[in-house]
């Protein structure tokens, strides 16, 4: 975040007189704000996995931004102004990138609501849109006050369960998402703070009232799947126990949250009845 | 193996036969209720053995029955399938260090069903991965005694055998390398590790006919075994067609290690490990030595997975990496003692 302030200080506010910056980004969740915040004449290049169904059908026909390679190389030869990263990309790219004169910004992957929203705020600022920032923020509220309508009348305890068993724990970002909408996490049953690996005899001892998953179906790609699958777990979690949030949706924290309380709120009404 | 091991039958051999297989049997069957009573959830033994039957609460029916059970069964079947390939190799092969995953064979059949998983062809509780496993399992060890050709001493065994394990292990790393999709990679690691947890009885179905077959064929040449540790010729003039039989052995140790690996993932050096714990017991008649060896294997599966399961650790520890770790230095061990046989010498 200093870097981005720093690179905007140099820049002189891209946000004023100076015509907007133009972008790239190197990973699928800047590629989610970019696609949001900037105009599509901004961007330059997205991240090499941006075709691969991350993104939301609000993005629009993906086919006319160049995909980069995810390596330094063709950064270099489009020379935009500004490179969007997360600070999960590789380092040494981003090294590289710094040492050749390239302005970054590296953003972090968000841990709370708060921090999405000054993440979206902060995008806003580098793609010169703070107008449509707010814009997003506002309806990431909205969605919000709609997701504890609907869980206010409930006491649910829920588990949120990802493929291979892992819980994401109340300080993980779901478990943040989901202590924000008043619905009450089992993971910390399990004595998981950030999150963990659950046995399927573990989960199924804790009976929460729904598990949270990421997608419905019976399709079992691999073995991490597969547990999700597991004939103990859907016993006691037939689909009508499963509330249903797209991976997309919650794995970047920024533009999206809103579309993932939504689902929420969607999924809440639906098993409820 | 002498002459005189095979021929000497006297009724002593015969009860201290039969009587290690009784106590064999006996543990396997201590050890399997063992693994019914372990777990994360704790139970006591009389509701485990409620639940089994049907009673107790709803919970420690479906902990029980739908999750530990198929866990059970399943260590069970691969560790007596594995026991058996390898007491059949070494029987065929009339060399003690013959054995399914020094041959490659476990690797391939991994190879085989990552492709699979890879491809996103099938549904990972699908058909789909046991036969892609068991043909890979087939072509490695069909490859390697092909390489080796008939009467291949040890060396040209074992490197023979090094080299299609590492081929099949850069295969492997090469679908890896291509995968695109960043979970897969994850889970195909994993995978590869060997594990029995969690499974269910879907698993169970998918792998039990291929065991049952592949075991069914390699139990079915236990005379020739026996004959063949005569000498090949001897063999030959007592009717053993050695041809047809190597074509049996590849067969049996593909479906049931192609079998086993499509489900659990590599579990290895069950096969080595569990004839050479019988032969002292047992004695070196390789048809008298299927079945305790196929006992032995389950014993020494069903207790690796429940020291899995037992070993404090923050994460689980897989129970392919534990036989990994114990049967590698057995193996070490073998390699010393079989040193003049592989040319060495005591220098």
């Amino acid at each position: 975040m200093v870097a981005v302030a720093a690179a905007l200080a140099m820049s002189g506010g891209p946000a004023s007189a100076a015509p907007l910056p133009r972008l790239v980004s190197m990973n699928v969740c800047t590629d989610q704000l970019l696609l949001t915040l900037a105009d599509p004449e901004q961007i330059l290049g997205l991240s090499r996995f941006s075709r691969d169904g991350w993104q939301g059908p609000a993005a629009g026909d993906l086919a006319r931004y160049p995909v980069l390679s995810g390596g330094a190389e063709d950064v270099l030869l489009i020379r935009p102004d500004i490179v969007i990263a997360s600070a999960f990309d590789k380092r040494s790219t981003r090294e590289l990138l710094k040492a050749k004169g390239l302005r970054l910004a590296e953003l972090a992957v968000p841990r709370t609501l708060d921090e999405a929203r000054q993440q979206i705020r902060e995008a806003g600022d580098i793609t010169g849109h703070p107008d449509r920032a707010a814009k997003e923020i506002a309806r990431l509220d909205a969605a919000l006050a709609r997701a504890r309508q609907a869980v206010s009348e409930k006491h649910y305890r829920v588990l949120p369960l990802s493929r291979r068993g892992w819980v994401a724990g109340s300080d993980s970002f779901v478990g943040s998402l989901l202590g924000e909408t008043g619905l009450r996490s089992a993971a910390g049953d399990l004595g998981f703070a950030f999150g963990g690996f659950a046995s399927l005899e573990a989960i199924v001892n804790l009976r929460p009232d729904f598990i949270v998953v990421s997608q419905a179906g019976d399709y079992a790609r691999d073995d991490g799947q597969a547990f999700l699958l597991h004939p103990a777990l859907e016993r006691f979690y037939p689909p009508q126990k499963r509330i249903v949030i797209p991976e997309r949706m919650t794995e970047c924290g920024g533009v999206m949250l809103a579309d993932a309380l939504d689902a929420l709120t969607a999924e809440l009404r639906r098993v409820g009845r | 193996m002498s002459v005189e091991a095979v021929i000497v039958t006297n009724e002593d051999a015969a009860r201290r036969r039969i009587g290690a297989t009784a106590a064999l049997a006996a543990v396997v069957a201590l050890l399997a209720l063992i693994s019914l009573g372990i777990g994360p959830v704790r139970l006591s033994p009389l509701s485990v053995a409620e639940a089994l039957f049907g009673g107790g609460n709803e919970v420690s029916q479906v902990i029980v029955r739908e999750i530990r059970l198929p866990r059970t069964l399943l260590a069970l079947a691969i560790g007596a399938i594995l026991g058996l390939s390898g007491a059949s190799l070494q029987g065929l092969l009339r060399n003690p260090l013959a054995s399914p995953e020094l041959f490659g064979a476990p690797q391939s059949a991994a190879f085989g069903a990552v492709l699979v998983i890879a491809l996103g062809l099938a549904d990972v509780r699908s058909y789909a991965l046991p036969v892609a496993a068991i043909i890979a399992a087939f072509g490695s060890v069909f490859g390697l005694l092909s390489i080796a050709g008939r009467n291949a001493g040890l060396l040209i065994l074992i490197l023979s055998g090094l080299a299609i394990s590492s081929f099949a292990g850069a295969a492997t790393a090469l679908v890896m390398n291509l995968a695109t999709n960043p979970f897969l990679v994850l889970e195909i690691a994993f995978w590869l590790l060997g594990s029995l947890e969690d499974r269910s009885f879907q698993h169970v179905i998918l792998a039990l006919p291929f065991i049952i077959a592949g075991a069914v064929m390699l139990f079915s040449q236990r005379h020739a075994f026996r004959a063949l540790s005569l000498g090949e010729e001897t063999a030959q003039s007592l009717g053993v067609d050695v041809g047809r039989l190597r074509l049996f052995v590849i067969s049996g140790v593909a479906l049931g290690v192609g079998g086993a690996v499509a489900v659990t993932g590599t579990i290895g050096f069950i096969g080595l490990v569990a004839p050479h714990l019988m032969r002292p017991l047992i004695g070196h008649d390789p048809g008298r030595l299927l079945i305790p060896s196929a006992l032995a294997g389950s014993a020494l599966l069903l207790a690796a997975d429940i020291a899995v399961r037992i070993i404090p650790s923050t994460s689980d520890i897989k129970v392919g990496v534990l036989t990994s770790i114990i049967g590698v230095p057995f193996f070490l061990y073998l390699i010393m003692r079989e040193r003049r046989a592989l040319g060495g010498g005591v220098a």
